[in-house]
Parts: structure tokens; sequence; C-alpha cells
């Protein structure tokens, strides 16, 4: 397509991070993958709203999310007997950590990456937002659409929760999947 | 002058390097009093470059096709996937995307062009080039560091190339995950701020027909590659500089490879290769 206003190169480079986002938001690897089409498929649909100079990843990291949470909840409608409960995790499937490539599988790494899928979810997302991604708060804010003093709090719970998980560390470590 | 008492937020903003330069000030005099707030500073950048390393090898994942062909517009059969059930009636779509990639691919492989390595090499520049904080996991300032630690994850002799006399000074470097094996990366930057990597890994391939090394070049997604097989490792150079331009540091690259300008060798390298004085230039192909 020669009338492309994203930019290739920082389009691709986003695409890594939209899917590690994704995967912190589903749980799942191969719904993360579907997530993201569906979130660049919009992103090509509404390319020409994109202001150029901008953060092209944190607009993708919006619009992916959007596609989440609407999706999340027409779950939540299906199922009647799930409350819609800002805080639940309904429409999301069981967190499972995809094991890193074998030179990577270091087991202090995959214990953090267990105790992560143990926090709620809105503040493992927060979480990997801020830590990870390095994005600013104000960014967090507008991705989730929420105050950025939630931003915060959240990130702060997760935080504190995460300290006290891996100071309470199982003396074994199961294997995932 | 009036204090405001520093609260966890304020803490939590300094360490993740976002707090308002007005609070900074601030919170690095009430450091300075209080060893105990600098532990929780401590203990949260800690938190945040083991979350990093947890999450980071997910990014090297090679993307499968089908997301390029959407971020390329190309996705339109894709778009039923509006619920995880849809799955088995879309998969067929997907899969007559991934055929032609892969067709193609196959092709290429066949006519001995790996492909897969180029392209991987392009994205990895991408992905790592276009960070501005943390380009690199070990800065240019701990270059002995880095070479020990790509030497032994790689089980292979890693050498930094000097490229400051074509204006690119080394940034650092970092450790990639290829399809199978580790891939050991080192990026350079110029006054214009323009990056260029070079990567590696050991691969069974041998170069050419006849052994001999070709340069090989290919444009992916608008990043120039180049790459040939030395010496059991597959090397890429990846860069926004022009084909010639692209061409001329690979040379240097390569000649830099071929005798390394280390301390005299107290013994021959192993494998049996013997680095030739003047390496002579491989041809150019593609």
């Amino acid at each position: 397509m020669v009338d492309a206003p994203l930019p290739q190169p920082e389009l691709l480079a986003a695409i890594p991070r939209l899917r590690r986002y994704a995967r912190v938001l589903t749980g799942d690897a191969a719904r993360a993958d579907d997530l993201v089409q569906e979130a660049l498929a919009r992103g090509w649909e509404k390319r020409r709203l994109w202001q150029a100079g901008t953060d092209l990843r944190a607009w993708l990291f919006t619009i992916m999310h959007n596609v989440f949470v609407n999706q999340r909840a027409s779950a939540v409608r299906e199922a009647a007997n799930v409350s819609l409960d800002a805080e639940s995790d309904a429409g999301r499937g069981a967190w499972q950590v995809p094991v890193p490539a074998a030179q990577f599988a270091r087991v202090e790494l995959m214990e953090l990456l267990q105790q992560v899928g143990r926090l709620p979810a809105e503040q493992r997302e927060t979480l990997l937002l801020a830590a990870v991604e390095e994005m600013r708060y104000e960014e967090i804010a507008a991705t989730m659409s929420v105050p950025v003093g939630t931003v915060m709090s959240r990130l702060s719970r997760a935080r504190e929760k995460l300290r006290r998980l891996s100071d309470e560390r199982p003396a074994t470590l199961k294997r995932v999947k | 002058m009036t204090s405001v008492p520093i609260s966890d937020d304020d803490l939590m903003a300094y360490a993740d390097g976002q707090l308002a330069h007005e609070r900074r000030e601030a919170v690095e005099q009430a450091l300075a009093r209080d060893p105990a707030l600098g532990v929780r500073v401590a203990s949260i950048r800690e938190q945040n470059a083991a979350l990093r390393d947890a999450f980071d090898p997910w990014l090297a994942e090679a993307i499968p096709p089908r997301l390029i062909a959407a971020a390329e517009g190309r996705a339109g059969g894709g778009r039923l996937l509006r619920t995880w059930p849809a799955l088995a009636a879309a998969a067929t779509l997907v899969l007559g995307i991934a055929v032609g990639w892969f067709g193609r691919d196959a092709m290429l492989e066949r006519s001995g062009t790996p492909t897969t390595f180029a392209r991987q090499a392009a994205l990895t520049h991408v992905l790592y080039a276009a960070d501005q904080r943390r380009p690199v996991e070990v800065w240019a300032n701990e270059e002995a560091g880095l070479v020990r630690w790509l030497t032994r994850r790689l089980s292979y002799d890693a050498h930094v190339p000097d490229l400051n006399p074509l204006g690119f000074a080394l940034v650092g470097g970092r450790l990639v995950a290829g399809n199978e094996k580790p891939t050991a990366l080192v990026m350079y930057e110029n006054a214009e701020k323009q990056r260029l990597t070079l990567q590696w890994r050991v691969t069974n391939e041998q170069g050419g027909e006849s052994g001999e090394t070709s340069f090989r070049y290919s444009l992916e997604n608008g990043v120039g590659v180049f790459y040939w097989i030395e010496d059991q490792c597959a090397y890429a150079l990846s860069g926004p500089l022009d084909r010639a331009q692209l061409l001329a540091v690979a040379r240097v690259v390569y000649g830099q490879l071929a005798t390394p300008s280390k301390p005299a060798p107290a013994a021959p390298p192993p494998g049996g290769s013997v680095p030739k004085t003047a390496p002579e230039q491989p041809r150019v192909q593609g």
C-alpha cells in the first residue's frame, strides 16, 4: 500500500510489544495474537486519525485495549451468570505463562512470571506498561481510560504484592505449560 | 525553603524516572538524608529490571506473517476472529496467508538464500534501534564484560568490530533469541543518531556452494541487511544506510573479524581455520 501514512518500521517494531501486552491481557498466546491482529486491522482502518510525530506504540496500545475491553464486555453479557464487575477476570482465560526460549528459561524469571500471574489483572497490566514498557503514567492512564491516580495506586499495590510473593516463594517450582 | 514531605508516589515516580523536575530535587535531598528511602528506590528499580528480564524474551519471537499482513492492511480475512470459538472457521483464511509467505521463503531457501536470518535480523534491528531508553542490555562502557558474556552464551569467541573510523561508536550489545540458537547483537551509532546493528549466531550452514563467503543483500521493510556466513557463524549487518554505504561498513566488519586485532594468540584458533593476514573480500550477491 503506497498511501500508508503509518511509518512501517515503527509499526513493525510495535508488533512484538503489542503481542506482549496482549498476552498479559488475555493470558493466552493464541488469543493474544488474534487480539493483536484485530487491533492492527483497526489501526489500519483508522490510520488517518493517527497524528504523525506522536507515539505510534501508545496509539496502538490504546486501540488494542479498547478492543479487548469491548470483547470482554460482550463475553460477560453472554455469560449471564457472571456479574459485570470491573475487577473481575471474566472474559480472560486462565493466565498461562508461555515458556520462553530454552536459553532464557532461568528459574527465578519463571517464578517471577508466575507471581505476576497471581496479581489481579488490572495491576498486572499496569505493571507491564510501567515497568516493562516504560510508558509514562499519563500514557498508561490514556491507554486504560482511567485517571492517573488509579494508575499509580494499581502500580503501588502491584509492586507491594509482588514483593510479598517473592518473599514467600515456593520451595518447589511447578512446571508450567 | 519549604519542603513538602516525600510521598510513596514521589518515590515510585522517581524510581521510574518520571518525577517532575521540581520534585526531583526534593526527593534527591531526602534520599541523601535517609538511606532507607534509597533502599526503597533501589528495590523498585531492581524489580523493574527483573520484570524486563522476564518479559523481554517474548519480544524476540518471530512475528506471525498474519500480523505483518494486518499491519499492512492486507488481512481482511482474519477479521472474523471476533470471539475465540470462531477460530476454526477463520483458520483456513489465516492458513491461506501463511502459505503464501512460507511458500515464498521455501522458494528462496532452495536457491540457497537464508531469508529467515536476514528478515529476523532486520526485525530485531528495528525493534532495538528504535528503543531510545534501552537499546542494549550491556552498554559500551562495559565492553570487556559484553564480549565475555556473548562468548559464553554463544560458545563462540565474540569480537566487537571497531567502527569509530567510519564515525560509528559502539552503543553496546545484548543477546537475542534466535530461532534455535541465541544470537548476539552489538549496536553502533553515528553523530546523526543513525544506528547499525551487527548480529551473529553459530550456524551449521556453509557459505557458498564451494564454501567461499559471499555478501548477500536484502531489503526488509526498508531496512538494508548485508549478511554472510564465515567460519561457523552467520553475520547480519543492518541499518538505515543505502546499499553502497552499508556494503562499505560490511567490508570493514568482515576485514576486522577475519583478522581480529587482538593480542597475539597463544594458540591457533579452535576449529582448524587459520585467519588470513590480508583477508580476501567476498563477492557481492543479490
